[in-house]
């Protein structure tokens, strides 16, 4: 134990002395004398070996300190600064919804505050969400991705209620299948930033889809006649092919390769 | 809280062999003086505690396999006895199994007698193979000197990436993209068969060894300057010379023996790499016996001589196994690689030769040090050549019945009459 904790000292004489700092040797000391009592529970005696052992495995304590520090503000802040923060925003918002409300008399449109609020909210404890997932097993990243697409479509269904209120019924519903494209983008943004398996399939699949729903948007908002209009479904095939021959054209050089022999 | 490790690309497929062979490595050293039995308990705790696969048990749920790292003791690995027979105790604790869901993947004993000792070690192959196995032993036995001789702690074994893909890291980028892309399989098939008999319930594991001699290893080496061969090509001629006369084929049939071979050369450096599988083959095809067995040599040196001036060598179809591993669910991606993937009926692994101090244990080289890959299932064979201090052993791991150790022993008597004849 004595060596472990002269370790400890050591490797964090620079660190300064204070709470924190005795908070992390303590979770540091935890952690060595739980894998000391695992490896002295496998038989080993010798106390010198353990300790060099330990050592080895728990280097650099002072740059760990830095993360350390980070992650436990992070922590602080999901503990206490969400929750307080959200409901303060809450607060607000029923208030701005009340304001609003009595000073325009418009009650039957000011509730979009509060759909709105509302939406923006669960969109952010989302995000955290998908931000955890992002850094856990990749088993995990298809949970990330329905949430990302919930918070799309949550978007969506905001928009649509907002138009509702302003355009007449029939011009609003083209929104859903806008809504169908962000949701599509989204996932795909996701997709090649965090470099999914599968991601050009993804995009194989969703761009036909995209350019369908533009299709519909636009012949329902008569940029173009339904009619006319269906090559638009075409663009999705056309970024397609263009895709594949972009992957033909950069991976050329590889099937092109000669070896050069050595006789 | 469970600790995991990541299943590799060779983890999986040497799972697969399962059906093939019991994917044990066999290591045998035979020391002249008894080793300090603490200090051996001591450096194989901290071996286990570093390469921590080798406490950890492999997890097939189908979907997403990996290893789960476990608690054990010195107990459940390594075990000292003296007994009467001491070769016996080595042929049993050798051709023992561990299976992947263990708790431990690699077992240690010593066996005492006589102010002598041998230590025996198995281990599970989807841990690592022989190539790596070898640097294994290496960082345990300067680990145990410097623990007896100067008290450091034996906390020096390597670490790091187990992963399949360190195998492009000493090419350029442009050769690693064209590595990258080798999806071609160039798994031929090969119907001719080492003449065992056919499977029983009844058969055991057994390990069969044959020597030469300092002198056939010179002899050979100096025949080999004189044809232009290497001495594994010498050996595979014979191999192959040896099984057309066992086995009876025809001599205008074409034979094919895969030949195993080290990706680590492809390699920049293998330090700060983890424990792991760096091996594939190189299937080595004749078209015919040849009329004497130079004829052969010559037959074996124009096929390897293909794979040699090949850049790439060994690294056909990794992509396409790395594809089937990462894109499908375990359980489906088993299924269709063993559609393609055809294991070899008739191989050879040369492990090469063991440095005896590499192998000292404070200074005391071992007497005799012998290597061998997993006893394979019939009709699946192996033949293992390793060379320690100028004597070549060859080694056959099969899991058969009496009349099968006749065959082999047939087999090897036909190998040295054919060395004979080249050194001659």
């Amino acid at each position: 134990m004595n060596r472990i904790i002269e370790h400890i000292e050591n490797s964090c004489k620079n660190l300064a002395d204070n709470q924190e700092t005795f908070r992390y040797k303590k979770m540091i000391l935890d952690k060595m004398t739980e894998r000391a009592d695992q490896i002295a529970g496998a038989g080993l005696k010798d106390e010198k070996v353990i300790s060099d052992m330990l050592a080895d495995e728990f280097r650099d304590l002072e740059a760990g300190y830095e993360k350390h520090k980070k992650l436990r503000r992070r922590k602080k802040l999901l503990k206490v600064g969400l929750p307080v923060g959200s409901l303060v925003f809450l607060i607000l918002l029923l208030v701005a919804f009340f304001a609003v409300s009595s000073a325009t008399g418009a009650w039957n449109k000011s509730w979009l505050i509060i759909v709105g609020g509302v939406f923006a909210l669960v969109i952010m404890w989302l995000s955290i969400a998908i931000a955890k997932l992002c850094t856990m097993r990749r088993v995990f990243h298809p949970i990330a991705r329905v949430l990302i697409a919930g918070c799309a479509l949550m978007f969506a269904v905001f928009m649509f209620l907002c138009f509702l209120m302003l355009m007449p019924e029939l011009l609003v519903w083209p929104i859903l299948p806008a809504g169908v494209i962000i949701a599509l983008l989204a996932d795909l943004a996701f997709a090649f930033v965090t470099k999914q398996k599968l991601r050009t399939i993804s995009l194989f699949v969703y761009m036909p889809i995209v350019s369908t729903m533009l299709y519909i948007i636009f012949s329902a908002y008569n940029i173009v006649t339904w009619s006319a209009g269906w090559p638009i479904i075409f663009i999705g095939l056309a970024i397609d092919v263009a895709y594949i021959i972009y992957i033909i054209m950069s991976n050329m050089k590889y099937f092109t390769y000669k070896q050069e022999v050595e006789e | 809280m469970k600790r995991r490790l990541e299943a590799e690309l060779w983890d999986k497929m040497h799972y697969l062999f399962r059906d093939f062979n019991d994917r044990m490595v066999h290591v045998e050293l035979n020391y002249d003086f008894v080793p300090d039995i603490e200090a051996l308990k001591t450096v194989i705790i901290c071996a286990f505690e570093k390469v921590p696969v080798l406490h950890s048990r492999f997890v097939d749920n189908k979907l997403w396999t990996h290893w789960e790292i476990m608690p054990y003791t010195i107990d459940d690995v390594f075990t000292v006895s003296y007994p009467d027979d001491v070769k016996t105790a080595v042929d049993e604790f050798l051709t023992q199994y561990i299976a992947p869901t263990e708790s431990i993947q690699m077992k240690i004993a010593l066996f005492i007698k006589d102010g002598k000792s041998t230590l025996c070690m198995i281990e599970n192959h989807m841990c690592m193979d022989g190539g790596d196995l070898k640097y294994f032993l290496q960082e345990f036995c300067e680990n145990y000197s410097k623990y007896v001789s100067d008290g450091i702690s034996p906390v020096n074994f390597r670490t790091g990436s187990r992963s399949y893909d360190d195998v492009y890291s000493g090419f350029s980028k442009t050769e690693a993209g064209v590595a990258r892309r080798l999806f071609k399989n160039i798994n031929a098939r090969d119907d001719h068969r080492f003449p065992l008999t056919a499977d029983n319930i009844r058969d055991r594991s057994f390990i069969a060894r044959k020597q030469f001699s300092a002198e056939t290893l010179d002899k050979l080496k100096t025949k080999g300057k004189e044809l232009g061969a290497t001495i594994n090509e010498l050996l595979l001629a014979s191999y192959f010379y040896s099984v057309y006369e066992l086995a009876g084929y025809p001599e205008s049939d074409t034979v094919m023996i895969s030949n195993a071979i080290d990706l680590r050369r492809h390699m920049e450096s293998v330090d700060n790499k983890g424990f792991t599988n760096h091996t594939s083959w190189m299937q080595c095809a004749i078209p015919e016996r040849g009329k004497d067995i130079f004829e052969t040599v010559k037959y074996v040196i124009a096929s390897s001589n293909k794979f040699k001036k090949d850049k790439f060598m060994g690294l056909y179809g990794l992509p396409l196994l790395n594809f089937g591993y990462n894109f499908l669910p375990h359980g489906v991606s088993e299924e269709i690689i063993k559609i393609g993937y055809s294991n070899p009926l008739m191989a050879m692994s040369n492990i090469g030769i063991l440095n005896g101090q590499h192998f000292a244990l404070c200074g005391n080289e071992p007497a005799d040090a012998f290597m061998s890959g997993a006893v394979k299932y019939k009709p699946f064979v192996l033949l293992t050549a390793t060379t320690y201090k100028k004597v070549i052993t060859l080694s056959m791991c099969v899991r058969g019945n009496d009349e099968d150790r006749q065959v082999v022993s047939k087999f090897f008597d036909l190998m040295e009459k054919n060395i004979n004849t080249i050194i001659k």
